[in-house]
């Protein structure tokens, strides 16, 4: 119960800064006089600039933190994550090939199908007949997966004009510049759709976590439940990727964080504690990709790269000592 | 006549493999078998490594579909069942099982309770009662609410003994539940078995290693050899030193154990 405070604590703490600083600080009064009023300067920075940005990075950070740890959770393994396995990256080439084809269709439905192409693709690169798949092998192949969808999102960045390539290219890094309340309304309806979905497949989920006979031998169709579990943490990572772009290792990352910011140990506790994190380190990440530099503008991916890859370091070695790789 | 279908009906209650194959068509690891197995019994299923032990108890908990013949539980064909219900009806502890990071022993044994428990299902007294049941006949309680990762290995295999004990089937198939432990824990482990088969008429199937514990806590036998089933039956009539020679390739004499009169292993 505590760590479920600290962790909503300092997601009250992380968006009040968020919402304050910036290339135009406000004071506390003005913050309190902009959202209570919806007058004088505040109002104009929440209401049209920081207010779309900061919840658009909530709702983006807390689907991608979801996304993950459904993932991890289904496949057992703290690498599983939508980021790692390339759904993310092909997520993302859909989006920048519609951009560069011209074609104009909503972001969280070519998010979706190139994140469903790249996990059927690993689905179907990593199958050995006959036997059970090892995440270890779905990861690796995801990894490859991944990097295929990068290289042709900068290959497609190639044929853009200027302007829209440096554009896409930040898209691609993971950014949230230049969000409205639009981006805001999608993330959070389609996210709160999903994951109400995701919680109400949790208890199938606490089975398969036992492993696949186990599950079984407790009455769930393992095939179909998995297919059920891996599709909704797709489209949670979907919805993330077309509001803030593939920001990197936010999905990685929040599950274990959030277990070990807030103690959960239970399945519903573990995942609320993943999303609430995801929403925490994508906010942070983006006031600090804003404010760190004076006069610099960085991507937050940027930023969750920077905190991510030692993370991710760090995770491979624990495994390898484990055994695991 | 009224002979013949009481014969009929006592073979129904229970699991029952029919001309069963398993494996693929050109390796079959298990060819043609015919088991029966009835209720309320012991029964351990032995045999030497890779001689298709694990397999045929995977194929009799739906685990594994067979590439000819059927299983049958009470009568009717496992695979036609609807798998909730069978959830009910039986449960399995597959080998070694890795329980998921920091999970807690009552966690863990709550998840017994899937089968029972629909999506909008609330968690219910008879949920709790089962748990507690469980937890008890493993002795288990003390430790509810410790990780399972700081257990000892004996205590943490009886933690997964009660998780299968709360789902409440009263047929167990267990994988190998005493492998990895020491003696004191292997016994430990089948005594727990067996008590729960005598008090409360769980008919439990395993596939163990170790011969001489395997006879001391068994109604019945099944020992299989590289060619298929070597024998099946009372521990008395499966443990000759005949059949331990087709099935293992080992000299051995076959004694009363001193303490319980099962028949006991003494290699030459």
């Amino acid at each position: 119960m505590r760590g479920a405070l600290t962790l909503c604590l300092l997601l009250l703490a992380a968006t009040l800064a968020a919402l304050m600083l910036g290339q135009v600080r406000l004071s506390p009064v003005l913050l309190w006089q902009g959202l209570s009023d919806g007058e004088g300067p505040g109002a104009l920075v929440l209401g049209t600039i920081r207010g779309p940005r900061v919840l658009t990075a909530l709702g983006a950070g807390a689907v991608l933190g979801l996304s993950g740890a459904l993932f991890q959770t289904l496949f057992r393994n703290p690498l599983a994550a939508p980021d790692i396995m390339g759904f993310t990256a092909g997520a993302g080439l859909t989006i920048i090939a519609a951009i560069a084809l011209g074609l104009s269709l909503p972001m969280p439905l070519l998010a979706a199908g190139g994140g469903l192409v790249a996990a059927l693709l690993v689905a179907l690169l990593s199958q050995r007949r006959g036997h059970a798949t090892p995440p270890l092998t779905m990861i690796l192949v995801g990894l490859g997966i991944g990097f295929i969808a990068s290289a042709l999102s900068s290959f497609l960045l190639t044929l853009l004009p200027h302007t829209q390539a440096a554009e896409a290219q930040r898209w691609l890094t993971g950014s949230l510049a230049a969000r409205d309340w639009s981006h805001v309304a999608q993330v959070w309806l389609i996210g709160a759709l999903l994951a109400a979905l995701a919680l109400a497949q949790l208890r199938r989920l606490a089975a398969l976590e036992l492993g696949e006979d186990l599950a079984a031998g407790l009455g769930l169709r393992v095939g179909p439940a998995r297919m059920a579990l891996a599709g909704t943490a797709l489209l949670l990572a979907a919805a993330g990727v077309a509001v803030a772009g593939p920001v990197p290792f936010i999905a990685l990352m929040s599950g274990p964080l959030g277990a070990r910011i807030t103690g959960a140990q239970r399945l519903p506790g573990r995942m609320l504690a993943a999303a609430g994190t995801g929403a925490l380190v994508l906010v942070v990440a983006d006031l600090a990709a804003r404010a760190a530099l004076p006069g610099i503008q960085l991507p937050a991916g940027v930023m969750t790269g920077l905190l991510g890859a030692p993370y991710l370091l760090w995770r491979l070695s624990r495994e390898m000592e484990k055994g695991e790789l | 006549m009224t002979l013949d279908l009481q014969t009929a009906d006592t073979l129904l209650a229970g699991l029952l493999a029919e001309t069963l194959s398993l494996g693929y068509a050109e390796r079959p690891v298990i060819s043609e078998l015919s088991l029966e197995l009835p209720r309320g019994e012991m029964t351990a299923i032995l045999g030497p490594n890779g001689c298709g032990k694990s397999t045929l108890l995977r194929a009799m908990a739906r685990l594994l579909e067979p590439s000819a013949g059927r299983v049958l539980l009470d009568g009717e064909d496992i695979h036609r069942r609807d798998t909730r219900a069978l959830a009910r009806e039986m449960a399995i502890l597959p080998q070694s099982p890795i329980a998921p990071e920091g999970i807690t022993v009552a966690d863990l044994v709550k998840r017994g309770r899937t089968p029972w428990r629909g999506l909008f299902t609330p968690w219910r007294e008879e949920d709790a009662r089962a748990c507690a049941e469980a937890l008890a006949a493993v002795q288990m309680t003390e430790f509810a609410e410790r990780p399972i990762g700081e257990l000892s290995g004996g205590q943490r295999q009886r933690a997964w003994i009660a998780l299968v004990l709360a789902q409440g089937a009263p047929l167990l198939l267990l994988d190998e539940p005493t492998t990895y432990l020491d003696l004191v824990h292997q016994i430990d482990v089948l005594a727990l078995l067996r008590r729960r088969n005598r008090e409360a008429g769980l008919t439990v199937i395993s596939v163990l290693h170790d011969l001489n514990l395997a006879a001391r806590f068994s109604d019945r036998l099944v020992l299989l050899g590289r060619d298929g089933l070597v024998a099946t039956g009372a521990p008395w009539d499966v443990l000759t030193p005949a059949n331990l020679q087709t099935a293992f390739g080992l000299a051995a004499r076959v004694d009363p154990d001193p303490v319980t009169g099962t028949p006991m292993i003494i290699p030459l």
